[in-house]
């Protein structure tokens, strides 16, 4: 393992401090594994909380600022939040409108989101739940509530911090979460493995001419594995799966994105950009606002993912809102 | 069962699971991302720190070693584990923990662990092992010895499902690769039931 770390023990505990560093008029510690505003709870205002493993950075709680998220539950790399983070996270994002769990469609985050709410249970605590699952090579159409949540994840935290922002109440972030959730849809290729600290392993093996389609952001196997394509015929192949899926006709708008995994550098991505903007200016699609960069990652994996977003007026008024926090500005 | 004895036990499951857990991070490596060993481990370490400070009371040390378990980790393997204490504590409420209870007791954890997990009999976990135990254990003569009991079926449980696929979790998408495999949850509760 190659890695510029003091104890692979400290890894997510020594990141949480450079953040809040680096950051401080940010980001805060709210409790041992909780990254919340600096500036704690806004009175009044339906607050958004998220959680997940550590390892992908902006996501999740790069992603706590104006406009987006109030508080993450951090685990350790590639693993759920402990609950007790859980319910920290729901207690420094709760400003008395309300608690959005806002998260990707994982079995221990999902436990352990399940377990805070069952502890916070009181007739003061509200909240509501909306998991992310737009990684369309992890299950079919027809199973879309066992797909995992990869980088649409990001699309979701935006439409539901701009709405609460705006002053939605709880059943109207939820709504938008909701419709943002079931809008996106990604796909994505890995070209290497990353190494997981704590164990000092690969998260997966995989020769060095080959690359694995559809490949999740921990390392789980995609749809094929094969000899490296061409950037334009990478692309082609992941809008032949997401578009069948989306309601895309002439004249429609949608969100696009663009994620490198960690390693793979913006000029592969811009290449990527250049023919999906072909491929959808073709038909007649209109992109609004296209994110191409590090939005959500896995370390130092190679490879991308692409995401898509139908827009309508209300989701494309709320993509475009101001938002902000140190990875990010809208 | 009464305290001092239940802790005397989760001594020893602390022990088994020190002692397991390389062997738990390889199986767990083939199928998952290799941490149950690791996790096990955390889980012991604080159920260790956490047992002399417990309740005197069996439904006490229940609670603490759930809540040690919980704080361990937020891998879905030690939330279920603590949750599952949970449950049973909870289950004992002013009940004594006998012979006949124990089965009706894991019975009840079992039914708590599928609510929460999401995983159903049949899908190749630790809740087929844990279902395993407690018929063995509902069936069991007065003069068996229960921890016999309980390690011989965890095991035959392991043999009847090593040729079945793994139908939740991380080891769903590998289903077919985990036919002939065994699962590391159902190992787990092996070395647990080795510890009794």
């Amino acid at each position: 393992m190659k890695k510029i770390l003091n104890a692979p023990s400290a890894y997510v505990d020594e990141t949480l401090a450079g953040l809040c560093a680096a950051y401080p008029s940010s980001y805060k510690l709210a409790g041992a594994r909780v990254l919340a505003r600096a500036g704690g709870p806004v009175p009044g205002k339906v607050g958004i909380v998220t959680g997940g493993g550590s390892g992908h950075l902006p996501v999740f709680l790069g992603y706590v600022g104006e406009g987006l998220l109030d508080a993450c539950a951090v685990g350790n790399v590639f693993a759920g939040p402990r609950v007790a983070d859980c319910v920290a996270a729901f207690q420094a994002a709760d400003g008395g409108a309300g608690v959005l769990a806002l998260y990707g469609n994982y079995g221990g985050d999902r436990m352990n989101f399940e377990m805070a709410i069952e502890e916070l249970a009181s007739d003061t605590f509200k909240c509501s739940t909306v998991r992310v699952a737009d990684d369309v090579a992890s299950a079919t159409a027809a199973e879309r509530d066992k797909r995992r949540g990869v980088a649409g994840m990001v699309f979701a935290f935006k439409i539901a911090g701009a709405c609460a922002a705006a002053g939605g109440s709880l059943a109207e972030v939820t709504a938008a979460a909701q419709k943002a959730a079931d809008a996106c849809r990604t796909i994505g290729v890995a070209l290497t493995p990353c190494t997981i600290p704590e164990s000092g392993r690969a998260s997966f093996e995989i020769a060095e001419t080959e690359i694995e389609f559809g490949m999740g952001i921990h390392g789980e196997p995609g749809i094929w594995r094969g000899p490296l394509k061409s950037a334009d015929a990478l692309t082609d192949e992941m809008l032949g799966l997401l578009l069948p899926e989306l309601n895309l006709a002439k004249g429609s708008s949608t969100a696009v994105l663009v994620n490198s995994l960690g390693a793979t550098p913006h000029e592969e991505l811009f290449i990527v950009y250049r023919r999906v903007a072909e491929v959808l200016g073709q038909r007649g699609i209109r992109i609004v606002m296209p994110l191409i960069g590090r939005y959500a990652t896995s370390m130092e994996m190679a490879g991308m993912s692409l995401t898509l977003m139908p827009l309508d007026s209300a989701l494309e008024g709320l993509l475009q809102a101001p938002a902000g926090c140190p990875f990010w500005k809208v | 069962m009464d305290a001092p004895r239940l802790k005397d036990a989760f001594t020893r499951w602390a022990t088994a699971m020190d002692k397991a857990a390389p062997e738990l991070n390889e199986l767990d490596s083939r199928l998952g991302d290799g941490d149950l060993g690791v996790t096990l481990q955390k889980c012991a370490h604080n159920v260790r720190a956490a047992l002399p400070v417990a309740p005197d009371s069996v439904q006490g040390i229940l609670k603490s070693a759930s809540q040690a378990c919980a704080d361990a980790s937020g891998s879905s393997f030690g939330t279920l584990f603590a949750s599952g204490l949970l449950a049973a504590a909870k289950w004992l409420d002013g009940r004594s923990l006998n012979r006949a209870a124990l089965s009706e007791l894991l019975s009840h954890a079992v039914e708590k662990l599928s609510a929460r997990g999401g995983a159903s009999l049949g899908d190749k976990t630790m809740i087929d092992s844990l279902h395993a135990i407690a018929q063995a254990l509902s069936q069991a003569q007065p003069q068996d010895d229960l921890a016999a009991v309980a390690r011989n079926a965890a095991a035959k449980a392991i043999e009847e499902f090593r040729d079945k696929p793994n139908r939740i979790g991380r080891a769903r998408m590998f289903a077919e690769k985990s036919i002939g495999m065994d699962d590391p949850g159902m190992v787990a509760v092996l070395r647990m039931a080795e510890s009794l």
